[in-house]
């Protein structure tokens, strides 16, 4: 359907205008003999059909649906786990379909280019056509203007040749293009609609670039961070690391950030209590070594911005600190511990303490921490995310924790197959508080809890060519929705009365927003009182001195098409 | 800052009084179908109303019923299935029904007003709110239809939609006025959301077109296959496929460029939210389908050529990704927007 995407050259007089069926395709037939060449050049013109790159993002749109339905790597790769371990049969199959990780599949990146490139060679040759289009004349006036969907006809004592002066002066003024040619005028308007959607289009290919262009060059970090701590920007001291395939561990934009404090409030009323009201994370940072520090109040939606980096805050929760005395009375741990909120609602929270080294035995714990502890009949809970009465719960194991086996361990999780659990009661405790460990094992003590954030580093430079380019694309579609193209002609003849009979027809080519018929209502008024106006004073029909020299005979304006309403006929095609 | 209980009250009466008021238009709609005139009756007022321009002063008074049936008078009837757009003048049934439905809409305007006073915020914050609005912009959007082209015969459907969204909202998806967590306090959020919800507003209007149309296409088949007299009677009452799918694809084409704004204004606020503009999350990614199956509507319908059946099916298919992602992703998929305040 290549045709489709050329300007439409159809002449008003093939008929009227409800053009319902296919129009002709311009694609050749493949014919039996294709060279290589020629084999190439069908390939390139079905690629670039507009069949075709419907398609394609049809299939754009059903393959990003798996994409939302399952969990995916890069959003979520515990839920991803997670769906290993229930659906065992299943999961390796979808993995090997890219199915946990859509986005960056190979497939999708091929739906994704050939659309690209489907776009782009469809649209460049048409910009082309367009430019060159855009100082063609209009085509000449069809023989019978009243089959047109909209016609008038008036009636004026001006010769001809003035009354096609004034139609033109009339058409020019309202900045239609004109050809004049004999005994008509024909008038256009409305190639920004051609271009407006040319340059939709166009913005569309810049958005993906866009796109392209952060994911080769951009990063995407995670950081998690205890108040009183610091970090630099380096690759080692990331959690999470997503260079884009053309950054290098040097790119880092080299700034250090420490977190003072961070503080969060809660709604303590209402149906939406425990929900979180705002987050404050103060923090210091500094652009690089040396560099003075500075400070800041990150939130939620106010990212820092430093050596145009944006850091994000988005998370939060608590680390409770532990010092631990082993079996030689020696402190061998002693620091915060970052638990993972299970319940966002409540903030109850676990994680596990790992103690390599502490004599005789190595000791591994792991805990829950309630910010608000209270006791639901006989069960410990948390009651509100805040820590009003901060307590933690423990379970205790001696023995190996498997560090030096040179398997990758996850810094929450125990792995307790070396371990034996220790006897211990299993009393909460309170900040200050202990537990003794049987057999002379030592003691742990719960000293306190400081709070750290989650921080999202991210570089992105193709972000703001993908807004501006949105912003195009969105402009262009107003364009092409409510700019209409349309053609307006204009004949004056001599009649055998003495008299000129001038006819006017019209045609909007895409008339989506409505309102051709209005306009050309407005054209016809205007030419009306324009005739007048200059046709010499009313030499006939002395009963009537002013009547107008024009004047509409009453049954001849009409609409062509009368089953047509008004409004809604002729839209784009 | 808490919630206004007391604005919270008030704005719930007036969303009742509104469903009440609504349902009273849909029962005289309903009335107007069934024992209203017929669009035979008056014809030929379309001859009439066509160049109202052009008609020298004075030479019509459209709301003049004596011009319409003078009018009928001197031009032929068209059939079943006629293009034309335009109803008799309304009725008693449908002035009854555009009153209800207008003083409806006072309440409903004054609801979500209050409803936004009470909670200190835009009031399309959470899953409730946001349905209550979209009808709001729903039943403006009618309005200005019924205003424009006389489409009284889409009261009954357009209405009768409402209805039951709107008392969805107040029954099963309720939620008590409260304040939105931070994630969701932004400049940005309330413009994404404002542009989503007049979207969605008026995708709804396409979308009960969509299913008129193909309710009429088929009793205009069955019509003319030589059907039952009860498809003639109904095809009598409704405007010709031909005008359904064109104002359908009207509709699509004002709330598309609002859906593409909504989205650009969404990326900005994950942007500043999450520090990435695209990401994936389940919503976005069906907000994203749903833009690209009615981009396909839009081309089968402008370019390709496909008028009609197909294309509509496209366009009730893109309406069914956007109530997808309302309902289905919201609820059931969790990602970063948890946007409903129902989990
Ligand atoms: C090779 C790829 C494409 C081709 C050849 C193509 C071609 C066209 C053409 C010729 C029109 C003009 C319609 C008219 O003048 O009335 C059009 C309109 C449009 N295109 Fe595309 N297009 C392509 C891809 C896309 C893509 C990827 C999108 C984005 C989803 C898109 C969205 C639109 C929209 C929204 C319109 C406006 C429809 C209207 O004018 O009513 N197009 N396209």
């Amino acid at each position: 359907m290549t045709g489709l995407h050329t300007p439409d050259t159809t002449q008003p007089t093939e008929g009227p205008p409800a053009r319902r069926g296919p129009r002709p395709s311009r694609a050749r037939p493949v014919r039996a003999q294709l060279g290589p060449g020629g084999w190439l050049r069908w390939a390139w013109r079905q690629l670039t059909s507009m069949r075709t790159a419907l398609i394609l993002l049809f299939l754009l749109a059903l393959g990003s649906v798996p994409g939302s339905l399952l969990p995916q790597q890069g959003l979520n790769p515990s839920a991803v786990q997670q769906y290993f371990l229930s659906h065992p049969a299943l999961a390796p199959w979808l993995n090997r379909l890219g199915l946990f990780n859509v986005f960056a599949a190979p497939w999708f990146a091929a739906v994704y280019l050939l659309l690209f490139v489907s776009l782009a060679g469809c649209v460049v040759p048409r910009t082309i056509r367009l430019a060159r289009s855009a100082r063609a004349l209009p085509p000449a006036a069809p023989r019978n203007l009243a089959r047109l969907p909209s016609s008038a006809r008036l009636e004026t004592t001006l010769p001809p040749p003035q009354a096609l002066a004034a139609a033109r002066a009339l058409l020019s003024a309202r900045r239609f293009r004109l050809r004049v040619a004999g005994d008509w005028v024909a008038a256009e308007k409305g190639h920004r609609r051609e271009a407006g959607n040319l340059l939709f289009h166009l913005a569309l290919l810049g958005v993906l670039l866009s796109i392209g262009l952060g994911g080769l060059f951009g990063y995407k970090a995670n950081r998690l961070l205890v108040e009183g701590n610091t970090f630099a920007d380096t690759v080692t001291n990331l959690d999470v690391y997503h260079p884009g395939r053309l950054v290098s561990p040097a790119d880092l934009a080299p700034f250090t950030i420490t977190l003072n404090r961070f503080s969060a409030s809660y709604i303590t009323s209402g149906v939406d209590r425990d929900q979180p009201a705002a987050f404050h994370a103060l923090i210091r940072y500094a652009s690089g070594p040396g560099a003075p520090a500075r400070g800041y109040d990150l939130q939620v939606n106010h990212p820092l911005v430093v050596d145009g980096v944006r850091v994000f805050l988005i998370g939060h929760g608590y680390a409770p600190v532990f010092r631990v005395t082993d079996g030689a009375g020696h402190v061998v741990f002693n620091q915060p511990v970052p638990f993972i909120a299970v319940d966002t609602g409540t903030y109850t929270s676990e994680g596990v303490i790992k103690v390599p080294n502490a004599r005789p035995e190595q000791l591994g714990f792991i805990g829950v921490f309630l910010p608000t502890a209270v006791n639901q009949g006989g069960r410990l809970e948390s009651a509100f995310p805040a820590a009003l009465n901060p307590m933690v719960s423990l379970v205790s194991y001696a023995g190996n924790l498997g560090l030096g086996s040179g398997v990758p361990q996850s810094v929450y999780q125990l792995n307790t197959a070396g371990m034996h659990r220790l006897a211990v009661s299993p009393r909460p405790l309170q900040p200050g508080q202990s537990i003794k460990l049987p057999g002379g094992g030592g003691t742990l003590t719960f000293t306190g809890y400081r709070q750290w954030i989650s921080l999202a580093i991210t570089y992105d430079p193709g972000q703001l060519p993908a807004l501006l380019c949105a912003l195009a694309a969105l402009a262009g579609l107003l364009l092409s929705f409510f700019v209409r193209r349309r053609r307006v002609f204009v004949r004056a003849r001599a009649a055998d009365d003495g008299r000129t009979v001038v006819e006017l027809g019209g045609l909007a080519r895409s008339d989506a927003g409505g309102g051709f018929e209005t306009e050309f209502a407005e054209l016809t008024e205007e030419l009306r009182s324009s005739l007048a106006r200059k046709s010499p004073a009313v030499q006939h029909s002395p009963g009537s001195q002013d009547a107008p020299a024009a004047e509409r005979s009453p049954a001849t304006q009409h609409s062509s098409d009368t089953s047509h309403s008004p409004d809604i006929q002729q839209e784009g095609e | 800052m808490p919630a206004n209980l007391g604005l919270a009250h008030l704005s719930n009466a007036f969303l009742i009084v509104a469903l009440l008021c609504y349902s009273l238009a849909v029962l005289a709609f309903a009335g107007d179908f069934a024992f209203g005139r017929r669009r035979g009756a008056a014809a030929g007022r379309q001859a009439r109303a066509r160049v109202p321009e052009l008609v020298g002063a004075g030479a019509a008074d459209s709301s003049a019923p004596g011009d319409a049936d003078a009018a009928a008078a001197d031009s032929p009837a068209p059939g079943f299935g006629s293009r034309s757009r335009h109803e008799p003048a309304a009725g008693a049934w449908v002035r009854a029904a555009l009153v209800a439905t207008t003083v409806g809409l006072a309440a409903h305007v004054l609801g979500v007003i209050t409803r936004g006073l009470a909670v200190h915020r835009i009031p399309w914050g959470d899953m409730y709110e946001f349905v209550t609005a979209l009808t709001c912009v729903a039943v403006i959007f009618f309005l200005g239809l019924m205003i424009r082209y006389k489409a009284y015969y889409l009261g009954l459907f357009v209405m009768g939609a409402v209805v039951i969204a709107l008392g969805l909202a107040q029954t099963v998806i309720y939620t008590a006025a409260g304040p939105l967590v931070p994630a969701l306090q932004s400049y940005w959020l309330s413009i994404h959301v404002t542009a989503m919800t007049v979207a969605t507003g008026t995708y709804f209007v396409a979308a009960v077109l969509g299913v008129v149309y193909l309710f009429a296409a088929r009793q205009a088949r069955l019509v003319t296959a030589g059907g039952s007299a009860a498809s003639a009677r109904i095809m009598r009452r409704l405007p010709g496929p031909d005008v359904l799918d064109r104002l359908a694809y009207r509709t699509v084409m004002f709330a598309f460029p609002i859906w593409t704004f909504g989205i650009i204004a969404g990326a900005i606020w994950a942007d500043q939210a999450w520090g990435r503009y695209w990401g994936w999350d389940p919503t976005e990614t069906w907000a994203f389908i749903t833009w690209v199956v009615y981009a396909c509507f839009l081309h089968a319908r402008a370019t390709a050529g496909w008028r009609g059946k197909k294309a509509q099916i496209i366009q009730l298919a893109g309406f069914g990704c956007l109530i997808f992602n309302l309902v289905g992703v919201s609820l059931f998929v969790t990602g970063l927007h948890s946007y409903a305040g129902l989990n």
